[in-house]
């Protein structure tokens, strides 16, 4: 079985700068981490290859040092890690994204299941993994906390809505993204960094992934980011003051919309 | 003076520490200046009233817990009043009360949001040199809202303390009020012993002449065993650790130490005991094989949790919600160390790591059965694991409790020599064991020094429990340790230190409170029994 995991790299800290003309995120000089949520796809991958066996690669799109973070991925216990990385890719809105992902999955080759983070917590959209599954033309699952069994043919889980739980039956090869409660992420151990600090990571470019140019980066965007802003939050306290006839009666007005 | 019939029912938290022993006083004060402690104390010795000084109660030995008398409570000194920078040497030292607590100290240092007002011109240039979140205080006992004074009056001490030493080894000057009302300003360096006698000259000019006890101090890591001796001391060890029996602190003046830029945990599981005892020698650099390489690994930190602390903790992370975040115990980990390394940079510390690694493969360890932790989100998981152990025990004292409502926590303190580690262990295990007790064992394994934690399901066992103490502290005074390594003597361990050291001895401790507290009222019954003298 091969499992592929998507896994983003993202600022590590809420003070996320953003460059002020192209309004994308400055991801250099911000120390950066594996997207939380792709911690648990992660986790998810390696708890199946110990159940079932498996081979596990993670994918990513993103500038040449997230390479650092793919390693960090192998000491989490993935096996093998690809990188696409390429100016042309850059600036990618969720569309271009999930094209670009599309023709790193392609080059990996046959696959059982891809697994993605819920959502990023820069980008923050969640339409990666299922725009991706459209991309590839297989089925998808969102919002997936447990995975109950796993067969060549088939994949039963549980998915999480608003309502409660889901159990479904998915036929693979198939994408899923998945939600915290799915596990609880191990830490790496002293041997699997070990492991980490020798591999070897695949870069890709856009050459080398065949990407059709007119499908990545800003150029295969049809989002273009115009403005980003802090919502202000509008709180008006109106104090109303006297004796306590007085005060209801201002506030009975107030109500009926006879005062502002 | 706050002086009243109700005074029980008003202010029975201060008759409270976090010993869980209840006492009694007559009144209580809140001294809000150097000036309003003399008074207060000259008040007390024209009553011949006994005096308790409280930080902020976080005591574990009964120290701040009164019995009978005045008390003055510090915890309205709360001020950081000045700093100080040495550009030559690049030290860093605050100026504090007494009641500044631990967790306002590090809030200050990680946002540089001390307020300035008060402080002198020179205080105030000296933070020009600071940068936000680049100092801290080194001493981190796990209770982080103990005061800086009560912290200085046990010689307070933590995991860290494996690297940066104890309180003691970061205080550069004391104020201290003597029980007449006099101060001795007491600077490191300043007012040094010779051959065992010393010479002190108080505020007002009088010279306290003064000859040091004969007893030696055990040659452990951490000690607060009764005071500090040494023939050639610096004078100002003699008051940190002194369970406020010498006199009261009013102002002190503490290093800071730099952060690295990289800091590190490990925790490694291995499948036994013995063999988890060798990776702390290794841990510490200890030769425990032939072919060894020198370890460069440096921890700031060497921890401990014993088959049985990790047992607790898998059944509480099963069936308890709180600690289900915590990562997964497999059931081939039998005991664990924690490693902490800070250094200036993560390759720095990866090198050690590495060696760790094969090391604990050489001593029949697998290296895979480690967590490593090297980021802060990471570590964090790491401390909340070792947090989970004093938790657990306290929340299974809880439901002994509901059987017999005097059954309280009973926790071991000592320490032993280096070359006693295995034996101590050897010690502990039988003697469980034999008396049919059930324990966790966890601690500052790095410095000898682990806190035994028997879980008395009823009255009966509680009572060995505490009777099995007694032993040890005899047993571990002939092994040449400490009977308190950190939380002080106190009230409660006045037997303890009784198997320490002789009725002479103690008594040679006796005349050298007389020599600064001459009618004995400063936290009476604290270190050693109070006995009259016939000066009184
Ligand atoms: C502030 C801001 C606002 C944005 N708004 C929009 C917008 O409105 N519309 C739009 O189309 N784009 C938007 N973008 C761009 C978007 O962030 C990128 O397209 C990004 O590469 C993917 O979207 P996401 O971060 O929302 O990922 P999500 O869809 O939230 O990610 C879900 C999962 O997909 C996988 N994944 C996502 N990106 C990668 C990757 N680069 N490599 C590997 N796996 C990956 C991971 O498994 C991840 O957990 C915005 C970006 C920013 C910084
Ligand atoms: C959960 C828990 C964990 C703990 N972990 C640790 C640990 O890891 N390491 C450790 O060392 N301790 C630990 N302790 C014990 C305790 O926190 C320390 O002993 C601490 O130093 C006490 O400080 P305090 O301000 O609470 O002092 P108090 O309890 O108020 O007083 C302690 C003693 O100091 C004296 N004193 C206080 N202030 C002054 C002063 N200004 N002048 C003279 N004497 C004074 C008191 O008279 C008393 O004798 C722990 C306690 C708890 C509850």
């Amino acid at each position: 079985m091969k499992i592929i995991v998507c896994i983003k790299q993202v600022p590590g800290t809420n003070e996320v700068k953003m460059d002020p003309t192209t309004n994308t995120i400055i991801r250099e000089n911000v120390a950066s981490i594996i997207n939380p949520f792709d911690t648990y796809a992660i986790e998810e991958a390696v708890r199946i290859k110990e159940r079932y066996g498996a081979e596990i690669y993670g994918l990513s799109m993103g500038i040449p040092a997230a390479s650092e973070m793919l390693r960090e991925a192998i000491s989490l216990k993935i096996d093998k890690a690809m990188l696409l990385t390429d100016r042309k890719f850059a600036g990618a809105d969720t569309l271009a994204t999930s094209y670009a992902l599309s023709r790193g999955v392609e080059k990996i080759g046959a696959y059982d299941l891809i697994i993605c983070g819920k959502q990023a917590t820069d980008g923050d959209t969640a339409q990666v993994g299922p725009s991706l599954a459209k991309t590839l033309g297989i089925a998808y699952a969102t919002d997936i906390s447990k995975i109950i069994e796993l067969n060549y043919g088939f994949m039963r889980c549980m998915k999480i809505t608003d309502d409660g739980y889901e159990e479904i039956e998915i036929k693979l090869p198939a994408l899923i993204t998945v939600v915290k409660e799915i596990n609880m992420p191990r830490l790496p151990s002293i041997k699997s960094m070990r492991n980490a600090k020798s591999a070897e990571i695949e870069i890709v470019t856009s050459k080398d992934a065949a990407a059709d140019e007119n499908r990545t980066g800003l150029k295969g965007s049809p989002t273009q980011v115009r403005k980003t802003f802090v919502p202000v939050h509008d709180v008006n306290s109106i104090y109303i003051s006297g004796s306590t006839e007085e005060q209801s009666k201002k506030l009975a007005e107030i109500l009926l919309g006879k005062e502002s | 003076m706050e002086n009243n019939n109700t005074f029980a029912e008003m202010y029975s938290e201060y008759l409270r520490d976090e010993s869980r022993q209840t006492g009694m006083a007559e009144s209580i004060s809140f001294p809000k200046t150097e000036e309003e402690i003399i008074s207060d104390l000259k008040k007390c010795v024209y009553k011949n009233m006994e005096i308790t000084t409280q930080g902020a109660r976080t005591g574990l030995a009964a120290s701040a817990v009164p019995f009978g008398g005045h008390i003055i409570n510090l915890s309205k000194m709360n001020k950081v009043t000045g700093a100080r920078y040495e550009k030559e040497s690049g030290r860093f030292f605050l100026k504090v009360q007494p009641g500044v607590l631990l967790t306002e100290v590090r809030k200050y240092l990680t946002n540089k949001s001390f307020v300035t007002l008060d402080w002198d011109e020179q205080s105030r240039e000296a933070l020009n040199y600071m940068e936000k979140n680049q100092w801290f205080y080194s001493t981190d006992p796990t209770e982080i809202s103990a005061s800086i004074g009560g912290m200085t009056a046990c010689n307070a001490s933590g995991a860290k303390s494996f690297r940066y030493g104890s309180t003691r080894d970061h205080v550069e000057s004391l104020r201290v009020v003597l029980a007449d009302g006099d101060i001795l300003s007491l600077r490191r360096g300043q007012c040094m012993a010779r051959d065992g006698h010393f010479e002190l000259v108080t505020e007002s000019g009088r010279t306290i002449k003064g000859e040091l006890p004969k007893y030696k101090m055990p040659h452990v890591r951490k000690n607060t065993s009764g005071y500090y001796n040494k023939p050639h001391m610096d004078m100002i060890d003699l008051f940190i650790g002194a369970d406020g029996t010498l006199g009261i602190i009013s102002e002190i003046e503490i290093e800071l130490s730099k952060k690295q830029a990289a800091n590190w945990g490990v925790t490694v599981f291995m499948p036994d005991e013995d063999k988890a005892l060798d990776l702390v020698r290794v841990a510490r650099g200890e030769k425990v094989f032939e072919d060894m390489e020198a370890l460069s690994l440096k921890p700031s930190a060497i921890e401990f949790f014993s088959h049985n602390a990790l047992e607790m903790l898998k059944v509480q992370q099963k069936t308890n919600s709180a600690f289900a975040s915590i990562q997964e115990i497999k059931d081939v980990y039998h005991t664990a160390v924690y490693i902490e390394i800070e250094n200036d940079s993560d390759d720095e510390i990866w090198k050690g790591i590495d060696c760790l690694g094969t090391c604990i493969e050489k001593l029949g360890g697998d290296e895979d059965a480690t967590w490593v932790a090297n980021n802060p989100t990471s570590l964090e998981k790491l401390h909340s694991f070792r947090h989970a152990c004093p938790e657990c025990v306290n929340m299974q004292i809880d439901i002994a409790k509901k059987t017999d409502s005097r059954i309280t926590k009973l926790g071991t303190d000592m320490s032993v020599p280096d070359d006693k580690l295995k034996e101590v262990m050897k010690m502990y295990n039988e003697d469980i064991k034999k008396n049919n007790l059930h324990a966790v064992i966890f601690g500052h394994v790095g410095n000898n020094h682990l806190h035994v934690n028997t879980i008395p399901r009823n009255m009966e066992e509680y009572k060995r429990g505490k009777e099995l103490y007694l032993t040890w502290a005899e047993k571990i005074a002939a092994m040449g340790g400490a009977v308190s390594a950190e939380h002080g003597v106190g009230k409660l361990k006045v037997p303890f230190l009784q198997k320490m050291y002789s009725k002479e001895e103690l008594d040679e401790m006796r005349s050298l409170k007389k020599l600064f507290d001459h009618t004995q009222l400063l936290n009476r019954g604290a270190v050693f029994p109070f006995e009259k003298g016939e000066d009184i």
